[in-house]
């Protein structure tokens, strides 16, 4: 059953290389996303997967379409919406001077609910931090506070962006066993990723982005099957990079 | 009226603020030099250093000695011509006044000759126009003359009134702008830079909540900050406030809650941490000048007079000086109290309308 709607959902930004013209970074996707499966949005960068995320979680407004979540449309209910989703950021930036018990306080507050700072510690392995400042964790501990804020008020649908990027493989496995489990306990997780092996490993379905665009989508399984080159004749062959490089092109895009 | 949310959010930015200890120390250390200053200085001016030198040595001119050596202005110091000078010079002395042979004549004395070091001292019509004026009342004095005209100055308002019980009130204020803009406006660029906002905002939490809560925790803080000046200037300097401490302590929170909101203004038009210093002093600057801060406006040239009122730092001023020095209530139904209310609508108006949470494109 789908928990999240996305139609024909667009995003303009100005044009850097054309004054006064605009630019689509999002152009008239569609999207439906199950309750308690793992989504992953791939694309190279620049492709409007982040744009497409922020705009799901009413942090971007939506220039046009819509964005039903739970029954909710976000457009017009943004702060309903933030009731029920978990957000995990790229940057990791929070208030110098409180540590990481003040901080989970701090966000249980702000969805006007309390928290037991210990116990939400513990499930990301980061119990005997409680009095660290964030600036003293090593960046896979960073990520993984930053989830335990996401999860302050037990949403029902989590969104990652890019969690594992510059994680050491260690810190990595030990993120995606973090979400398989919250994964496991029924939580919807949605995921942006540049890494082939996470969305494979992680994603039950995944949707690959271009250019503003939805250029495919399906289980990784079947994506394989469907665009990975020829070789073997085995009956799966090549892995998720491989159908990520045919449909995008093999060219830097920084 | 203020939510739980509001409150504990607040709480926890006085945790914040409270843990930034050398913004704490700074912020009192200025009140206390402040306060140094003008307890050292006493409010009164120093004696100036008078060389005479009498050529004369008669009756007359001793008699005119003795009487200069009386006046509190001056701090005398007898010597030759020679040696007075090279002190001149040196800086020692202010000013020398040569008495001349001639001076034992009362029909004709001849003239005092006053040297001077034109280029060390700022305030030579000054300390010409009172060394005249104190010989002229010796020299009524000698010649035994009743002055026709005394001028006696009476305040109207009958109260003991110094320079620096009209200052310290234009200086909380000034300091509360300085405090309120800095603990707003610069927190919000940094906190916008950082991300720290867009993590922020990504909750339900909506931009009034966001604002009210720092206001609240800045507020308390300014008012520890004031209340420290305070009471140097009231146990130290010994000022008065006739109007008693409540009503002052009323507009002062009136004043933070202004420049607080002010400051998330400014903060939301600058996009960038360098560009919110000029910002925010062309904001403060114009209103030190034109504020009545050091000076009372009726001073300023008359067309600036009307915009000069109407700043928020003169409304904010005025209404401390009047509750400091003349015991008026915060809510006399003037024309100041009127514009604390305007301000405090269009500040709050202004500071949500215009919050600006994301990254700004630069």
């Amino acid at each position: 059953m789908s928990i999240i709607t996305v139609s024909m959902l667009e995003k303009h930004y100005p044009d850097p290389e054309i004054k006064g013209t605009t630019f689509a970074a999002v152009n008239k996707i569609n999207l439906s996303i199950n309750a308690g499966e793992i989504f992953g949005l791939l694309g190279p960068n620049g492709a409007g997967k982040t744009s497409t995320l922020e705009m799901l979680e009413g942090l971007n407004e939506i220039d046009g379409g819509s964005v039903v979540i739970d029954g909710i449309d976000v457009k017009i209910n943004p702060y309903e919406v933030k009731k029920i989703i978990g957000v995990q950021l790229q940057s990791n930036e929070y208030f110098d001077r409180l540590n990481l018990s003040d901080l989970l306080t701090l966000f249980a507050n702000l969805y006007s609910t309390t928290v037991d700072p210990m116990h939400l510690l513990a499930k990301v392995n980061l119990e005997d931090k409680a009095n660290a400042k964030p600036d003293d964790l090593s960046g896979g501990q960073k990520q993984r506070f930053s989830i335990a804020c996401a999860l302050v008020h037990n949403p029902r649908i989590l969104f990652l962006d890019e969690p594992t990027t510059g994680l050491d493989p260690q810190a990595k496995r030990n993120l995606w066993n973090l979400a398989k489990d919250l994964n496991a306990d029924g939580m919807t997780i949605v995921l942006t990723t540049h890494n082939m092996e996470e969305a494979e490993h992680l994603c039950d379905r995944i949707a690959i982005m271009d250019q503003g665009q939805i250029i495919a989508e399906g289980t990784p399984q079947q994506l394989i099957l469907d665009h990975a080159p020829e070789p073997p004749k085995a009956a799966l062959h090549g892995n998720i990079e491989d159908v990520f490089l045919v449909l995008t092109g093999h060219g830097l895009r920084d | 009226m203020l939510t739980k949310l509001q409150l504990h959010l607040a709480a926890i930015f006085v945790k914040i603020f409270y843990r930034d200890r050398q913004a704490i120390f700074f912020s009192l250390l200025f009140p206390l030099i402040f306060t140094g200053i003008f307890l050292f200085s006493d409010g009164e001016p120093d004696p100036l250093k008078l060389g005479l030198v009498n050529e004369s040595n008669n009756e007359l001119s001793i008699k005119f000695v003795e009487m200069v050596k009386q006046e509190k202005f001056f701090e005398v110091k007898e010597g030759s011509a020679s040696e007075l000078k090279a002190e001149l010079i040196a800086g020692d002395q202010t000013a020398i006044i040569i008495i001349p042979r001639s001076f034992n004549n009362l029909l004709d004395p001849g003239k005092l000759r006053l040297l001077l070091d034109a280029s060390q001292v700022r305030q030579v019509d000054a300390i010409q126009d009172s060394l005249e004026a104190t010989l002229l009342s010796i020299e009524r004095n000698i010649r035994n003359i009743e002055p026709m005209f005394s001028l006696q100055l009476e305040d109207v308002k009958a109260r003991p009134q110094r320079y620096i019980d009209f200052l310290l009130p234009g200086i909380l204020a000034y300091m509360l702008m300085n405090l309120c803009i800095a603990g707003s406006g610069f927190n919000i660029v940094e906190y916008r830079r950082r991300g720290i906002l867009k993590r922020l905002f990504v909750t339900p939490i909506q931009p009034k909540d966001f604002i009210i809560s720092i206001v609240l925790a800045r507020m308390l803080i300014i008012m520890i900050q004031l209340s420290v000046i305070l009471a140097l200037a009231i146990g130290l300097l010994k000022i008065n406030i006739i109007g008693g401490l409540l009503p002052l302590y009323g507009t002062i929170l009136f004043g933070a809650f202004i420049f607080l909101c002010v400051g998330f203004f400014l903060g939301s038009l600058a996009k960038t941490q360098e560009s919110i210093r000029p910002i925010v002093l062309l904001f403060t600057f114009p209103q030190l000048i034109l504020s009545g801060i050091f000076l009372p406006i009726t001073s300023l040239p008359d067309f600036i007079q009307p915009i000069a009122h109407l700043l928020p730092l003169s409304v904010i001023a005025s209404t401390m000086r009047d509750i400091a020095n003349d015991g008026a209530s915060l809510i006399a139904m003037n024309l100041n109290f009127l514009g604390i209310i305007l301000w405090v609508l269009i500040s709050f108006f202004v500071a949500t309308k215009f919050f600006v949470w994301q990254k700004v494109a630069s």
